[in-house]
């Protein structure tokens, strides 16, 4: 991540970014260039002026913002602007004069969000390649905004620890590397278990164990908790983490395989969320519960036809191997449920390409046992510009997966089918009684056109939003 | 349609009889007035086989006894469940199920004992919803394989209401067997001239009815809806129906001060082959049924105007046909729509938004309507998305949102809002046009009506995709399979509730 400092100077940045409202009047020496450029303070424009001074980007913050929610929205995508304009100057100051404390966080967050790139695996320089490591937030009340951002930046770092494991690719985090990745959490508070091969059996997930018996790389269940201060049961998060996707005996075409090395994406959110909490110190206890495996197509793999029995005791009727998301998320959905009783539990997955066809890539589906909790949700999501778009849990959706075999089958095959709202269907199955709301973020977790808050790739949607919703609805008892 | 009377709670002496029974109070025994009359009269088969059956009276739960005595050749049992707070959804059901049992029988009493009268006209409703047939076709089918159902007599303590529920509730059956009607109909019989000739029937019914043909729609400037027609010997039509309801005859003598009408535009494609993005052969045969939002429309109108609705409603559909030819459009082909927006056509089996984008700034323009809902069986997305339990329908309008939502509810003909955003209407630029008509396989459905959305100028408006519920491969209670006319109650209802003076 970026290093940010905030103070009331920044000698060492040559540009300065400053977001402008509509409308608004400009200084005397900027006025002419941003005339000249046609330059009003549009929301998503920017203005690029060379001055004696050094370098000035104005970034445009459009007009009718006149919530403190839209504000900091549209001054996060003001940061991120700025980090996508200035990506090759290595020190820029963000002027967050005028700005409330959350404002001027809301800014130096975006631009962190946009500027974050995965370079790891490059050996050789890339021109153009970016530079942009420091900013300097530019304030006159330090001490209320460096508070203001030590709380947004828990939800960007755990934003971009999800970011970082996503992009690997399947060679690299298998299941065993993707625990080990888990481990330097401990560091914060986080408590970190992982439940083997082993353990699994004994315990019986049933499901979580076919999906993964294919692969070399044995499946696993890590367990991160954040014990918190206040006296209530944990929120859950349970990610779904398929540390690469080859659909199994029902193998995918091998055209856009490649990215199914992102389908941990909602494990490496469930995480990320986690660290958020810890970050910040939240009095909120919260669980993380990540079946981890690799959905190969081998000897041993599962089949179509295979009846598989869950931890829950249910049956499960296998048609599709490449539908392997929602056994494994049944599986821990049903573990933690049972070990844990959390207050209510949310789980990420980039689970359907139903829900691409659906809701495209601006909205994640959400579905839901409880509409209150659905309520909660969809507003974190439009507070952390994360959108969620609820969708419904028919009776036929249901009905659907009656199996001729067993308790029920996990999906079906055919053309246009609702296959996101079956996959919730099932997914309730395992709820048991506890509030439960299912994000399906196979349209918004990696994106190949760069989007406001970030970069072509992951985007690590999902920390922030259940960063907000622990804050807004569960830190106390 | 099915012949409806009503009477006086009374045991048959002969022929069929539905007990429609309540939930027992320990969800054992179910109970009703002329159950026990039935039981009597047969010295206690009809509660021995029900006992037999398992029967509880629960929601849903139907059973036949033959031949139970007393000259009765059957008793059918259908659960309500509770009966306390039931709604009018169930009671229609429970009345579909009992026609479903009753089509060995050329006519049946129903007792509705103890129910309302307005409650036994709903009764009467599903009998009547699920009796109905599309058989024009059919002409070797043997006499005893034609269900023969003619006559149900409902029995009620509130004859009078009941009658007078019945007889708004007979007119939106009507406008429900029209709708069907076309929708069923082959694309061979039903072209655009063929469609506006039974739109103008509904004259008959005290609509105005205006057809207009290619040469008025063309002079008007209808270049979206004129270039998806182009492919096809049959030529367009555009069909409006008005009804007055509200403006006429309100007062006597005086004309009220005329308020704004409600409208509703359905996509009526009579045949969809994909033009020249021709669809693959399998499964084609269904699009006969892309004319399914036109048909709501049209049975709607039939519906406000049969049971004389105190409202001012238009109805317009765009009426084409879309095939491959020598004249037919091309994928490239730039068409400059009745707005004077225009149209990059990438993907010429993306029609139905070429039509409705110019029925849609025709109808705004001319009537300056309250509000706008239109009806397209528009993409396969929204079946991925919702499957065939919910239409999905988008809107720039929370309140009518809201309504058409709890009307959804109320009939069971259930809808589910979907999002509009800038950020897919994104996916509609054109390197060349204002616009392109797809917008790529993600959110599909939902750039669809974006693009519906640059011809409603503002307007209050909602886009109904009804692709995953105009027509059913199963059976349900108040909807044999086949066509369903899906949104003729659902919109029926919104306008009762909402909108009538």
């Amino acid at each position: 991540m970026l290093e940010v400092r905030v103070g009331r100077t920044a000698p060492a940045a040559t540009a300065t970014a400053r977001p402008m409202a509509e409308g608004a009047a400009l200084p005397e020496g900027l006025r002419a260039a941003a005339a000249a450029d046609g330059f009003t303070g549009a929301a998503g424009t920017r203005c690029d002026i060379l001055t004696g001074q050094g370098r000035v980007l104005l970034v445009g913050l459009g007009s009718g913002n006149d919530e403190e929610a839209l504000r900091q929205a549209a001054l996060r995508e003001a940061g991120a602007q700025a980090a996508s304009a200035l990506i090759g100057v290595a020190h820029v100051a963000l002027d967050a004069h005028g700005l409330s404390p959350q404002e001027a966080a809301a800014f130096a967050a975006g631009a962190c969000l946009r500027a974050w790139r995965f370079e790891r695996l490059r050996t050789r320089a890339q021109e153009g390649a970016p530079r942009l490591a420091a900013i300097d937030l530019l304030t006159d009340t330090p001490d209320s905004v460096e508070a203001a951002w030590r709380v947004a930046s828990a939800g960007v770092r755990g934003a971009l620890f999800a970011r970082d494991l996503v992009a690997e690719p399947g060679n690299v985090l298998t299941p065993q590397e993707f625990a080990a990745r888990l481990q330097p959490l401990a560091r914060h508070g986080i408590a970190i278990g992982i439940l083997g091969q082993a353990e699994l059996e004994r315990q019986g997930l049933g499901a979580l164990l076919a999906v993964g018996r294919g692969s070399v790389h044995p499946p696993l269940m890590a367990v991160l908790r954040w014990k918190g201060r206040i006296k209530a049961p944990p929120v859950a998060f349970v990610g779904k983490g398929i540390t690469f996707d080859t659909g199994g005996i029902c193998i995918k075409p091998a055209e856009g395989m490649e990215h199914m090395r992102g389908d941990m994406a909602g494990a490496a959110a469930a995480a990320g969320a986690i660290l958020a909490l810890a970050l910040r110190n939240s009095p909120a206890p919260a669980i993380a519960v990540l079946p981890i495996a690799e959905n190969a197509t081998g000897a041993s793999s599962y089949r179509p036809g295979d009846v598989l029995r869950s931890f829950s005791g249910k049956t499960i009727e296998v048609v599709d191997t490449d539908a392997e998301g929602r056994l494994i998320l049944a599986d821990a959905l049903a573990w933690t449920a049972r070990q844990h009783k959390p207050r209510a539990m949310v789980d990420l997955a980039t689970l359907t390409g139903s829900i691409v066809t659906a809701l495209g890539h601006h909205h994640a589906g959400l579905f839901d046992n409880d509409a209150g909790l659905a309520a909660k949700v969809t507003a974190a999501g439009l507070a952390a510009g994360e959108p969620v778009w609820r969708m419904p849990i028919g009776e036929s959706h249901r009905r659907d997966l009656d199996s001729t075999i067993a308790d029920l089958r996990h999906c079906l095959s055919g053309r246009l089918l609702p296959d996101a709202c079956h996959a919730a269907a099932f997914l309730r199955e395992f709820a048991g009684g506890v509030p439960w709301a299912h994000l399906d973020i196979a349209g918004v977790a990696n994106r190949a056109d760069a989007e406001p808050l970030h970069a072509v790739g992951p985007s690590g949607f999902g920390v922030r939003l259940l960063d907000r919703l622990v804050a807004t609805c569960f830190e106390t008892a | 349609m099915l012949d409806i009377a009503f009477a006086k709670p009374a045991l048959p002496k002969s022929g069929a009889l539905v007990l429609l029974l309540e939930e027992g109070a320990n969800g054992d025994s179910p109970t009703g007035t002329l159950l026990a009359a039935a039981d009597e009269a047969t010295g206690g088969a009809v509660s021995r086989a029900l006992a037999a059956a398992e029967f509880k009276g629960k929601r849903g739960q139907a059973t036949t006894i033959l031949a139970p005595g007393a000259g009765l050749s059957r008793v059918v049992a259908v659960g309500l469940g509770k009966v306390e707070g039931i709604e009018a959804r169930h009671l229609e059901d429970a009345g579909g199920h009992a026609a479903a049992a009753l089509a060995r029988e050329a006519a049946a009493s129903v007792a509705a004992v103890g129910l309302s009268g307005a409650q036994a006209a709903h009764v009467a409703m599903g009998l009547a919803l699920r009796s109905y047939r599309f058989d024009r076709y059919r002409t070797m089918e043997k006499p005893e394989e034609k269900p023969k159902l003619a006559k149900a007599t409902v029995l009620t303590t509130e004859v009078p209401k009941a009658r007078d529920g019945w007889a708004g509730l007979k007119a939106v059956a009507e406008g429900v067997f029209l709708s069907r009607d076309l929708v069923s109909e082959p694309a061979n019989v039903l072209n655009p001239a063929e469609m506006a000739e039974r739109c103008r029937k509904l004259e008959a019914l005290g609509l105005k009815v205006e057809v207009f043909g290619p040469k008025e729609m063309t002079k008007l400037g209808f270049g979206a809806l004129m270039g998806v027609a182009m492919g096809s010997a049959n030529e367009p039509r555009m069909v409006v129906m008005t009804w007055n309801g509200a403006s006429a005859g309100a007062g006597k003598g005086k004309a009220k001060a005329a308020a704004k009408p409600l409208a509703f535009i359905g996509k009526g494609v009579t045949f969809d082959t994909g033009g020249i993005s021709i669809k693959p052969a399998g499964g084609m045969e269904d699009m006969k049924w892309d004319m399914g939002g036109a048909g709501t429309v049209i049975g709607l109108m039939a519906a406000l105007a049969g049971r004389r609705a105190k409202v001012d409603a238009i109805g317009l559909v765009g009426l084409v046909e879309n095939m491959p030819s020598g004249m037919a459009q091309r994928p490239g082909d730039v068409v400059k729509t009745y707005s004077g927006q225009t149209v990059e056509v990438i993907n010429t089996d993306a029609e139905g938004r070429l039509v409705l984008a110019d029925v849609l700034w025709y109808c705004q323009q001319k009537y300056d309507p309250r509000f706008m809902i239109d009806l397209a069986t528009l993409t396969g997305a929204i079946i991925v998305a919702l499957g065939h339990e919910y239409a999905g329908f988008f809107s720039n309008d929370d309140v009518l949102s809201a309504q058409l939502h709890v009307a959804g509810e109320v009939t069971g003909e259930k809808v589910w809002r979907m999002p509009l955003a800038d950020a897919y209407d994104k996916q509609i630029k054109s390197d060349i046009a204002d616009m392109k008509n797809i917008g790529g396989r993600p959110g599909g459905a939902i750039t669809a009506a974006q693009f519906i959305q640059r011809f409603v100028n503002g307007k209050p408006w909602i886009h109904m995709d009804v692709a995953g519920t105009v027509w059913s491969g199963k059976d349900a209670p108040t909807k044999p399979k086949g066509a369903t006319a899906f949104g003729v109650r659902l919109l029926d209802r919104l306008v009762a509730e909402h909108f009538e003076s």
